[in-house]
């Protein structure tokens, strides 16, 4: 579909293996799908139609409702910056700004290596320890510009592992 | 549930409710609007088919509702989910209910200010332009789901909701000539607006896309069905394909001969 190559088949057999073939499975495998692949290939998309029964019309439908999916492939660690009200206030900009010159890109984009998506979100509800920056699963309060290459770092270290 | 599925034989149990302080009698389980259009109150709808089940989207059937226990207290509800009861008072305008179908209807034509329908039915409302901001992009979809809702009832689900909030939208997978479609047109022909385009001929049909090619009847040569639609209707029903191939009206010639010559035999 849309001639783009397949991906690997492996991790989804592996992911489908744990779910019951129904359509109560869906977001469950998807959310699999998306930690496995960091995005929803439309190949893969297909496999679950077909696996779970759904059409793949629906399956589609629910990939591109949530936010949490992405269509197009994303970095191996998302960085999501808070730009919520007291983020905002307490310098969430410049966060952004410095992830920007750290890694080139800008937000909603993905490094060419695949390394990191830099995406702003509303608000985390985190708001006491303003401003924050999620670094993959790693919640920083207080972030600050000066050790922007210190959290992203921390990742990279992770992914070498 | 639409037009009493409860109402077996006419035997099943009557409820009697007002409407606009007219008396109504309906079968038990049949809606507010299956009982106002019974005795003749128009409501208004845009989701609403009969053929389907009530969705409640469009917010336009909205009625006021109350019972003699209920001290004086209204609520408003979707006429064409909420179940007839026995003593159910209902009001199709009030006040509120037109300033909330007024509301809905000036949404509406904020998202598809040159659909005819839509500027129809706002205009009965007495809205002639939205208050709010048009709709850079004008559209005819007002996502009412019948298209996507009909498709599901038949078993097909070529296309669904795509995306979500203002970017809502019908389309088919990944936005291309959808695999699961046969082409049989239900989707634009339940579509109130007729924002579906299609085109169909005697040797091909093209929606969502997707070219089909036309089967003729075999005794009148009418192109009146997709090679899909006859597959997928014969596969699902087990009835043979030529069943589905032969037109209607030559299905019936055929059944008139056949009664025609049985009461010879006898």
């Amino acid at each position: 579909m849309n001639g783009r190559p397949c991906v690997d088949a492996a991790p989804l057999d592996e992911i489908l293996a744990h779910y019951p073939a129904s359509e109560t499975a869906l977001i469950q495998v998807l959310q699999d799908v998306h930690r496995a692949y960091h995005y929803l290939p439309c190949d893969v998309l297909a496999k679950v139609a077909d696996a779970l029964d759904v059409p793949l019309a629906k399956v589609f439908s629910v990939g591109t409702f949530y936010k949490a999916f992405s269509l197009v492939p994303q970095g191996r660690t998302i960085v999501r910056v808070c730009t919520g009200t007291a983020c905002h206030i307490r310098g969430a900009s410049r966060l952004i700004e410095e992830i920007e010159r750290q890694l080139e890109i800008k937000p909603g984009e993905t490094t060419e290596d695949m390394g990191f998506t830099i995406k702003t979100v509303n608000c985390v509800g985190a708001c006491a320890m303003a401003p924050v920056m999620i670094v993959g699963e790693t919640y920083h309060g207080g972030a600050e510009p000066a050790k922007v290459a210190k959290y992203l770092a921390e990742t990279e270290a992770d992914h070498e592992n | 549930m639409s037009g009493g599925a409860n109402d077996a034989g006419g035997k099943g149990t009557m409820v009697t409710l007002t409407i606009d302080g007219r008396v109504a009698k309906v079968p038990e389980g049949a809606t507010v609007l299956d009982a106002a259009r019974a005795i003749g109150v128009r409501i208004p709808t845009l989701c609403q088919h009969e053929a389907l089940e009530p969705w409640g989207g469009c917010r336009l059937c909205l009625v006021d509702v109350t019972k003699k226990d209920w001290r004086g207290w209204e609520k408003m509800v979707v006429s064409c989910m909420f179940p007839a009861e026995d003593g159910l008072a209902v009001s199709t305008a009030t006040e509120r209910v037109v300033a909330t179908r007024k509301a809905v209807l000036d949404l509406l034509l904020a998202r598809c200010p040159d659909t005819p329908l839509v500027q129809k039915l706002a205009r009965e409302y007495g809205v002639e332009r939205t208050s709010y901001r048009e709709n850079p992009e004008p559209t005819d979809c007002i996502l009412c789901g019948l298209c996507t809702r009909v498709c599901d009832a038949i078993g097909v689900s070529a296309i669904a909701t795509v995306d979500r909030g203002a970017g809502k939208e019908v389309a088919p997978p990944f936005h291309e000539a959808p695999p699961d479609c046969i082409g049989c047109l239900a989707c634009a022909e339940v579509c109130p607006t007729e924002c579906i385009p299609y085109q169909t001929s005697d040797s091909a049909r093209t929606i969502w896309g997707r070219r089909f090619e036309m089967v003729r009847c075999p005794h009148c040569g009418r192109a009146h069905i997709t090679r899909e639609q006859a597959t997928f209707y014969a596969g699902r029903g087990g009835v043979p394909e030529s069943y589905f191939t032969t037109c209607d009206a030559c299905k019936r010639t055929q059944m008139a001969r056949t009664f025609t010559t049985l009461s010879a035999v006898r």
